[in-house]
């Protein structure tokens, strides 16, 4: 019986005009298109000088903050209010003030007359705006006066490293989580969209009144959405590979362990999601609903530790938080199911509650 | 329950307030073809849900082909074949490939879908459409070819839910020889229709009215009941007293 309900879904996966092409475009999309796309990496930040001083040491200071890369300098005027009007009409992001005593309180170690606003309309960009900022002027002050203590310079210089993604290349640190998000998609919601589809059609009714069992029924759909699940990560590990150059850190095998535990959980989802729903605008929804849910509360763009801890306790219900932090675990870091067994808890635990409410409220007879 | 392969007692079906199959007992006697009338909304629909499994009564019982509609829906799912007035074999299947995947459903073997297939599709002259797409098929032969493949397991009950909606007169004729060579190989036909003239063709059949039954008996036994002159006005004098909206 098994053999001939595979036959079939693999026949109808293979024959759907969109779908095998899809499983082929996933990965290559999501490897070399998404992690361009999601980079949130500030460059190009508008900047506007109100130099008063109009010295050599002021041009010295602008010189080292338009050096840097990441800001593009939009204009100079003479008055801080002809920059305020630019940022007023959003032409800047930050402006830096400098007054007209400039080089002489600096000379002499007076004074630092030196002032950086930021639009935070956009608030990353202008908090990560006035960081590159202050860094740059204590860039400038340390060339400039290596041996004194200058005022404003920090005390304790403070040097960073940064562990697992050594470059903070931000690329590196999405390829996991759009794998993760990629397999979530596959598994959870095309085979809840198929089940639904064949509600609507009125085939499965035809399947009910037969002998077959409503578990083989289910994991026979599920199958052929976990092989591509399991193609469209060894696709995604290849590609980031031979593309950028990224390797797993850990063993591979704990990548595919994960996966293979989310899989169950999504499949839990999916049958409900379906179970639930009767049509596929209704199904469409609540993917929808859960979609969104699921990454925003997730930390792959956001990290948790910075919610606050009524929306942290959300995304303990969140299956999504375990996968992504368990393959960004293993992929940048090399950890083990002895590091991250927390992840592995996490999903057997929600995978046990989604599985079992999933095979209770489906029923082939209806009460 | 010599002779019998449907029984049913004081069987209700209610969801919420509203009663849809309102008490009803009736038989089906073994190789019979047994007409199940009524108005749209009249509870047909649902009654024969029960009877394969599909759906749980509320109270009452019964049984088919001597199992329990209760207990043993799983068993009663083995020694039937049903097909619905909605057309449900898979369209993106070819028309062998929707007979393997029934017959192997089934738990037949290669070997026998094989024989089966050549002898099905023989029988409908459809061998030269076996690798077309079933739903590319003209709706007439998408009917006898489900109504085929219900029957691939050899039941002993079919049950057919309107199976000719939609369907010309001439393919109409032909589905009922086709229902009719079943009968005479002792297949009980369990039918509902719409069509008057095809409750003519009936052993016997049973007219439901606001969920309960309203008469029951051959076609002529119950024209000679109602004085009336054909089957159609027999339904007309049944139905009309109605109390139920659609």
């Amino acid at each position: 019986m098994w053999k001939y309900l595979l036959e079939k879904e693999f026949k109808q996966f293979f024959r759907d005009p969109g779908l095998p092409r899809m499983a082929l475009m996933f990965p290559v999309l999501m490897m070399l298109v998404f992690p361009f796309a999601v980079s949130m990496e500030i460059r190009n930040i508008n900047l506007v000088v109100a130099d008063g001083s109009r010295s050599e040491e002021s041009a010295r200071l602008i010189e080292k903050c338009t050096a840097s890369g990441y800001f593009r300098l939009v204009a100079q005027c003479d008055s801080p209010d002809e920059a305020m009007r630019l940022m007023d009409d959003n032409k800047a992001d930050a402006i830096i003030t400098i007054g007209p005593d400039f080089a002489e309180e600096v000379e002499t170690g007076s004074g630092f007359p030196v002032g950086i606003k930021v639009n935070t309309v956009n608030g990353t960009r202008g908090s990560i705006g006035a960081q590159y900022l202050s860094s740059c002027i204590r860039m400038y002050l340390q060339d400039r006066n290596p041996s004194r203590d200058v005022p404003a310079t920090p005390a304790a210089e403070i040097s960073e490293k940064y562990y697992f993604n050594a470059n903070m290349d931000y690329k590196l640190f999405m390829i996991p989580a759009l794998i993760v998000i990629g397999i979530t998609m596959i598994t959870a919601f095309l085979p809840s969209l198929n089940i639904v589809s064949e509600k609507e059609t009125g085939t499965i009714e035809q399947i009910n009144v037969t002998p077959v069992s409503k578990s083989a029924f289910i994991i026979c759909k599920m199958i052929p959405y976990w092989a591509i699940a399991f193609f469209v990560l060894t696709a995604c590990l290849l590609i980031a590979w031979a593309v950028f150059g990224y390797a797993c850190r850990g063993r591979l095998l704990w990548l595919y362990v994960y996966t293979t535990l989310d899989i169950i959980v999504m499949a839990g989802l999916g049958l409900l999601i379906s179970n639930y729903s009767s049509n596929a605008q209704q199904a469409m929804f609540v993917i929808w609903f859960f979609a969104v849910i699921f990454m925003l509360m997730s930390g792959i763009f956001t990290p948790i530790a910075s919610m606050p801890e009524w929306a942290q306790a959300i995304t303990y219900f969140n299956p999504m938080r375990y996968y992504a932090d368990a393959m960004r675990a293993v992929y940048l870091k090399g950890s083990t199911p002895a590091d991250i067994w927390y992840d592995a808890a996490g999903l057997v635990a929600i995978g046990a509650v989604m599985v079992g409410w999933a095979i209770a409220s489906y029923r082939k007879t209806a009460v | 329950m010599e002779g019998n392969v449907i029984e049913i007692r004081n069987l209700t079906k209610k969801f919420g307030d509203f009663t849809a199959v309102d008490n009803i007992s009736f038989d089906v006697w073994k190789g019979e073809i047994f007409g199940f009338l009524g108005a749209n909304g009249a509870g047909k629909t649902t009654a024969m849900r029960i009877l394969c499994g599909l759906s749980r009564p509320t109270s009452g019982g019964g049984t088919v082909s001597g199992y329990d509609i209760n207990t043993e829906q799983e068993k009663i799912k083995r020694h039937i074949g049903y097909m619905s007035q909605k057309f449900s074999l898979y369209p993106d299947l070819t028309v062998r490939e929707n007979i393997r995947l029934f017959g192997g459903i089934y738990g037949l073997r290669d070997r026998e879908i094989r024989e089966k297939t050549d002898a099905m599709l023989g029988m409908l002259e459809m061998m030269s459409e076996k690798d077309k797409f079933a739903g590319a098929l003209p709706l007439g032969w998408k009917q006898k070819l489900a109504f085929s493949i219900a029957l691939i397991h050899e039941p002993e009950i079919i049950f057919l839910d309107e199976p000719t909606g939609g369907v010309d007169p001439e393919t109409r004729r032909r589905f009922w020889e086709m229902i009719y060579d079943t009968a005479e190989k002792g297949v009980t036909v369990f039918v509902t229709t719409h069509y008057m003239d095809e409750a003519e063709y009936c052993d016997r059949v049973s007219v439901m009215v606001d969920g309960k039954i309203a008469a029951m008996n051959s076609p002529s036994g119950l024209k000679s009941e109602y004085h009336a002159g054909n089957m159609d006005e027999v339904f007309r004098i049944i139905a009309g007293r109605a109390a139920r909206e659609e």
